[in-house]
């Protein structure tokens, strides 16, 4: 298990986040990366299809708080992702798999250490689908 | 760094309906204000990666509004019509165009003429102000040979008479000299054109196919009582304002010259404001009267700007409201005092007609009397070149601009019509495509006058509020040194992301400019599957998603000016009848989710 690297999704905001590197350079350096116009355009079944793809971790990144260049995208995403986090374990996923970030990065450098961030945090969980199942059985009536 | 290409594809496209953020529809030149204010809030925060950013900005104002770099510093009638004005104060358009203006200084120099062949007719242009200079450098870009005929020696019109604290002398000439360098037009100073043997037929047989006129308004105008001519406007120590800020731009007025003296100002306009100001700098104690009553919602409300008056009023300057004047007194042909009645009213139905109360009079000392109550234009010259019709009046199409009397005479500016600077910039554009459609044989008048609606503000949670505008505060600001700081880049950035982005992506396209997107996707709905709850019509911010009735039920719509494709609505619905047409995204997910490997 100490060499399970988490594959983590990685969205992010196109008007908050890497503008101003080339996509090419950027998608070189993280794995799995989708750039979105805005993250309001994310929705639970995005993340819970990426789970189901194999993603061990879905992070996603939107404009500061009262930036969206589309109003309040990233206000929405935050509802959805913070109600989706509640759901997960019901359904024996750890909500620490998913994570929203609303902040600024014109040069997009911190993505990588954000994705390894969060790797690093995921790892002791392991994949996904091992562990929280077999800890935490999900209640029936 | 993003690189912006510039496709020429973010104009406001002819369609039925079309709308245009209220900015955009507000600007004569109907300059792409959305545009810049997304590319400016996208500007790296280092100054010194900004700095090519900014200049590529400049760049693309700069081809559509060569004068762009004075607008920065004078214009903001976009502000006027801004959808933030009533949540927050509007988006400090102006001050974000002249913190380009301030970067872009030495790349306008370094600018290479326009990579045009002239090889079209001669144009001749009267006046070198806005509209003559846009008219100019249009002209060019279409290969035109165009000649500007100026009667100063140099460009710049009225500009000249904007004080340099309000617009430094140096922004104007780089931009003007440079804008005649740029398109490469010649320029004959001190050609007084009506005068001598410069008649317009003269240009005529010089070869000159068309003329433009736009000779501006040099005439002041002169003060009156009732209908009658205020006698005294001839003493010693009795002049115009236009004369005075004509001289003082030149450097022909020394500090302190008005050191120790009274001036009166009158007249309740901005020119009017700018003369008592600028004399407030010469050291004169200066007392400002007018007409008009200090409350700008009133009928009689002063016409001058807020700031106008609330910077005057800081420097120390008087203002005497309601006042007119009905005599002028001298001792020895010496100027001497005022004789000034209430003004009860000063517009009625028929407009312009001042009421005075002859009971409530009150006399004013001075030494120095400025009469600032409007200009106009040299009429002898335009009766002598026959372009008046029989009542008087310029004999002109407001359309085409091409006079009644001579085709091949086009007249705009302010001798038409006196207005904003941008007004007049505009009527250089119209000229130059009626010269353009005049000299090829098209149809004048087709396809001219579109017509927009202003798109309303998106509905969002938190709606910013405006940062103050920083001046010197007024102990330290007499001098004619600019007196209202610009915004620093970090300042300049905040205050861009603040717009709310109103207007259609069509007009826009900053996101495909510099590459976020590739194209404008489109929001399709599946009427089948839409069961007409309606949610995407409360999600969507512009009100794009909207309802219709359908064979006894509802379904959603989605107007495509309105809609800006963010996809909220997508996500919204429950039944999944909407999906969004050229869109990477799905794609790019099940590129990446084929990847993980389940």
């Amino acid at each position: 298990m100490t060499t399970f690297e988490p594959k983590i999704v990685c969205f992010s905001c196109n008007f908050g986040w890497g503008y101003l590197t080339d996509p090419e350079v950027r998608e070189m350096q993280i794995k799995h990366w989708i750039p979105v116009v805005c993250s309001g355009k994310i929705d639970a079944t995005h993340i819970l299809k990426a789970f189901r793809s194999g993603a061990d971790g879905v992070l996603i990144l939107g404009c500061v708080d009262g930036d969206c260049h589309f109003q309040d995208g990233n206000y929405q995403t935050r509802k959805k992702v913070q109600l989706l986090q509640r759901v997960l374990p019901s359904f024996g996923i750890d909500p620490r798999r998913v994570r929203i970030e609303l902040s600024l990065d014109p040069e997009g450098n911190s993505i990588r250490k954000i994705v390894e961030d969060m790797g690093r945090d995921l790892r002791p969980m392991g994949p996904l689908g091992m562990k929280e199942i077999s800890a935490k059985p999900v209640a029936t009536r | 760094m993003w690189k912006t290409v510039n496709t020429g594809a973010a104009r406001a496209e002819e369609a039925l309906k079309q709308f245009l953020p209220p900015c955009q529809l507000k600007c004569p030149i109907n300059e792409d204000i959305q545009r810049t204010n997304v590319l400016i809030s996208m500007l790296p925060l280092d100054p010194e990666g900004a700095r090519e950013g900014i200049c590529q900005i400049g760049d693309y104002l700069h081809e559509r509004n060569p004068l762009f770099t004075v607008c920065g510093y004078v214009c903001g009638l976009c502000e006027l019509e801004c959808n933030y004005q009533a949540k927050g104060g509007s988006i400090r358009r102006r001050l974000l165009k002249r913190f380009i203006s301030d970067a872009y200084m030495d790349r306008i120099r370094e600018k290479e003429e326009i990579n045009v062949e002239k090889t079209k007719e001669d144009v001749a242009i009267v006046g070198g102000g806005p509209a003559g200079l846009m008219c100019a450098y249009d002209l060019s870009r279409r290969g035109y040979r165009v000649t500007i005929f100026e009667t100063s020696d140099r460009l710049g019109g009225a500009l000249w008479l904007i004080p340099h604290y309000r617009l430094p002398e140096d922004v104007l000439t780089t931009a003007v000299n440079n804008l005649v360098r740029i398109c490469e037009a010649d320029v004959k100073y001190n050609a007084r054109i009506g005068e001598g043997k410069y008649s317009l037929d003269k240009l005529r047989k010089d070869g000159f196919k068309a003329v433009f006129i736009a000779k501006g308004t040099p005439m002041p105008r002169i003060l009156t009582y009732g209908r009658e001519k205020v006698e005294g406007q001839e003493l010693s120590g009795v002049m115009y304002g236009q004369t005075f800020l004509y001289e003082v731009s030149h450097g022909n007025i020394q500090p302190n010259y008005f050191g120790g003296k009274k001036i009166i100002v009158i007249g309740g306009g901005n020119v009017a404001f700018d003369v008592a100001r600028t004399a407030r700098r010469l050291c004169g104690e200066t007392t400002l009267v007018c007409l008009e009553c200090e409350d700008k919602c009133s009928k009689d409300g002063i016409p001058a700007d807020e700031e106008e008056i609330k910077g005057a009023w800081e420097e120390g300057v008087q203002i005497v409201y309601s006042r007119g004047v009905r005599r002028i007194m001298g001792k020895g042909g010496k100027f001497q005092r005022i004789e000034c009645p209430h003004c009860a009213s000063v517009f009625d139905e028929t407009g312009f007609n001042p009421v005075f109360d002859s009971t409530d009079i009150v006399n004013i000392d001075g030494d120095v009397l400025m009469i600032t109550v409007g200009q106009g234009p040299d009429r002898s010259f335009l009766q002598k070149e026959n372009l008046l019709d029989d009542r008087g009046r310029l004999a002109v199409d407001p359309l085409t601009l091409q006079s009644l009397n001579k085709d091949w005479v086009f007249i705009g500016g302010d001798v038409r019509k006196i207005g904003f600077m941008v007004e007049a910039m505009h009527e250089g554009l119209v000229a130059a495509e009626s010269i353009e459609r005049h000299l090829r044989g098209l149809d004048m008048r087709a396809g001219r006058k579109r017509e927009y609606e202003p798109q309303d503000i998106p509905f969002r949670r938190i709606y910013k509020h405006e940062p103050e505008v920083v001046w010197i505060p007024p102990e330290k600001r007499l001098h004619f040194q600019l007196f209202e700081r610009g915004f620093t880049l970090k300042e300049a950035i905040e205050e861009a992301k603040r717009c709310a982005r109103c207007g259609p992506c069509v007009s826009c396209k900053a996101c495909l400019a510099i590459g976020i997107q590739h194209s404008l996707p489109v929001v399709e709905v599946n009427e089948e599957t839409c069961s007409g709850c309606g949610i995407c019509t409360s999600i969507c911010y512009y009100g794009s998603a909207q309802w219709r009735f359908k064979d006894g039920g509802t379904v959603s719509t989605t107007d495509t000016f309105r809609c800006k494709a963010c996809g909220m609505c997508v996500v919204a619905c429950p039944s999944q009848a909407r999906r969004m047409i050229g869109d990477p995204m799905d794609t790019r997910i099940q590129e990446v989710f084929s990847t993980l490997g389940a």
